[in-house]
């Protein structure tokens, strides 16, 4: 019992910024910033959230911010989001298949490369594809940002897809050989159909890791492109907390979502397929 | 034979060859991973001339500079003061609080479900909160601590130099120990029960059994929690973007921060060296670290 209360107030030291912010975009000017913090006794106040969907026309601000922001930002996000993982999906399921299925001579090089390319600083890509971005008038575009994603959650997605086509037994692709499949149709034909829980897991973290990345899209995206993080980053600011918190609420919502969706299989993701839960 | 038809591919797809299954993922590695790596040697010999407004070969100045340049060694010393504090906190707290929650009943199940919670958030957003909690006037942290007499009343955090690194390092503290303890319960659930019943019956202490058994039996678990959290550490750049953005004056200054401000600052060929001088040190470690702890993919 004792091992209870402990646990789930440990439980509620994680939530608590999370239900402070919450909280905090539903108070008024006066109640969020009365000291001691009023948690739980505060008058609801909608209004954060009206300001950060009609922004520009309410406060007549600076229209470099653009207008109805937030459900551009939303989108910016989702397009580069869906956009990358599906690239990755298309890339990975082909080359995970292949090296969970095949021995060949280069097998631990190239499972080294993928882990060496999960290690770079992002900075040091960014750099040097801002520059090569610039000359195939890549910057500021959602292809630009979509390949460096896709880029991102390449080793992620390729190792994930690994692991789970290890566990669709061989068997499988055996009999089909024999039986005169080509490689190409067992895979489309019998093993994504027994791996698509997994394929779906991987699409679902891609998405999340290209919402939350930071310094590709700051660098890549400029005036037209800017996705949820890099909006952050700016209103930081706009002194304005409860709109702060409002826009916080709102853009980590959808991620929320998704991750209650693939609980199960987030340890195994985040090792990139080493640990299962 | 007709059904067969309809679903013939390019011959060279069914061919034995690895390479069309690769060719896209070894594009991507190339295109994004090799050229840049080339390309970032290249401007680190270079560098913007805006006198001349062009990128004029610079050879060794960039790499002298970068030895003698005090802000860098700060920098560096703030990446891996990060790197192994919060690692070693995140460690440490993940392993209690994963062998506080490792159990069958359904309450802690719930608790595992919260702390997922933390780690999609993304963190440019998590510096965003805990931005509204630190703020020196109206903070809830500064507050807390005033209150109990740790910091002095006219004391603030972010804009203290010695303070600013630990309010970074919260954040990060806060939304990834949750990553350790998921990883740790997830090896802690998959370990099996036999060899701790016996320990029990051979009248082996708590602490003897998590040294002797525990521990040993969680080897690659935990060095695989290391090493993707070690990584994710380096190249933390969106904590300190967000609530600090490196000051107050240097103080806060990560590798990844700096190269980017540099960057920034059009010294385009400086910023390349510092990020390539980050990369080639993870990449080295990285690949020591999976070879001497015999991480297997």
């Amino acid at each position: 019992m004792i091992r209870k209360i402990l646990a789930f107030s440990v439980a509620l030291i994680f939530i608590f910024p999370i239900f402070f912010l919450i909280t905090s975009s539903f108070k008024n000017n006066i109640d969020l910033f009365s000291l001691p913090p009023k948690l739980f006794l505060f008058d609801i106040d909608f209004s954060a959230y009206e300001r950060v969907f009609g922004f520009s026309k309410l406060l007549k601000f600076d229209p470099s911010y653009g207008e109805l922001y937030l459900t551009s930002r939303i989108l910016d996000s989702l397009i580069v989001g869906i956009g990358s993982s599906s690239l990755t999906l298309i890339i990975g399921i082909y080359a995970g298949y292949y090296i969970s299925r095949a021995n060949f001579k280069y097998k631990n090089f190239l499972i080294m490369s993928i882990l060496s390319a999960r290690m770079m600083p992002l900075i040091s890509i960014a750099i040097p594809l801002y520059f090569v971005y610039e000359k195939i008038n890549l910057l500021d575009t959602y292809v630009g940002l979509i390949l460096i994603h896709t880029f991102i959650n390449l080793p992620l997605a390729v190792l994930l897809l690994k692991s789970f086509f290890d566990e669709v037994p061989k068997q499988i692709d055996e009999n089909a050989f024999i039986d005169g499949a080509s490689k190409i149709k067992i895979l489309h034909k019998l093993i994504i159909p027994c791996a698509k829980g997994g394929i779906a897991v991987t699409f679902i973290l891609s998405i999340i890791f290209s919402w939350t990345e930071f310094i590709c899209a700051l660098m890549i995206g400029q005036m037209k492109i800017k996705t949820i993080p890099i909006q952050a980053s700016i209103m930081k600011t706009i002194p304005s907390w409860d709109m702060m918190a409002a826009f916080t609420t709102i853009s980590i919502i959808p991620v929320f979502i998704m991750i209650l969706a693939v609980r199960k299989h987030f340890v195994r993701g985040l090792t990139l397929g080493t640990v299962k839960e | 034979m007709a059904a067969q038809k309809s679903y013939s591919l390019p011959s060279f797809m069914n061919s034995d060859s690895s390479l069309p299954w690769l060719l896209p993922l070894i594009t991507m590695l190339i295109v994004f991973a090799i050229i840049p790596f080339f390309y970032n040697i290249y401007l680190s010999f270079h560098e913007f001339v805006p006198a001349k407004r062009a990128l004029l070969f610079v050879g060794w100045d960039n790499w002298i500079r970068l030895f003698t340049d005090g802000v860098f060694w700060g920098s560096l010393k703030v990446s891996l003061y990060y790197t192994f504090m919060c690692l070693l906190i995140q460690l440490v707290l993940g392993m209690g609080i994963a062998l506080l929650i490792d159990s069958d009943d359904p309450g802690f199940g719930i608790i595992r479900s919260i702390l997922t919670l933390t780690l999609v958030i993304p963190p440019a957003i998590a510096g965003m909160i805990f931005l509204i909690m630190e703020d020196a006037n109206y903070g809830l942290i500064p507050w807390l601590l005033k209150s109990v007499g740790l910091i002095g009343p006219e004391d603030t955090i972010l804009a203290d130099p010695t303070l600013a690194l630990w309010g970074v390092m919260i954040v990060d503290i806060w939304q990834w120990t949750p990553f350790m303890v998921l990883i740790l319960v997830a090896g802690l659930r998959s370990l099996p029960s036999e060899p701790f019943e016996s320990a029990v019956i051979d009248g082996a202490r708590p602490f003897q059994v998590f040294r002797r058994l525990t521990l040993p039996m969680l080897h690659k678990v935990i060095a695989v929690a290391i090493l993707i959290r070690g990584i994710d550490l380096w190249r933390m750049v969106d904590y300190v973007f967000v609530l600090t953005s490196g000051g107050p004056g240097t103080a806060t200054y990560t590798l990844s921060l700096y190269s980017w401000q540099r960057f920034t600052f059009v010294q385009w060929g400086y910023g390349a060296t510092i990020s390539l001088f980050s990369l080639i040190v993870i990449l080295i470690v990285g690949n020591a670290f999976i070879h001497f702890a015999k991480v297997k993919w």
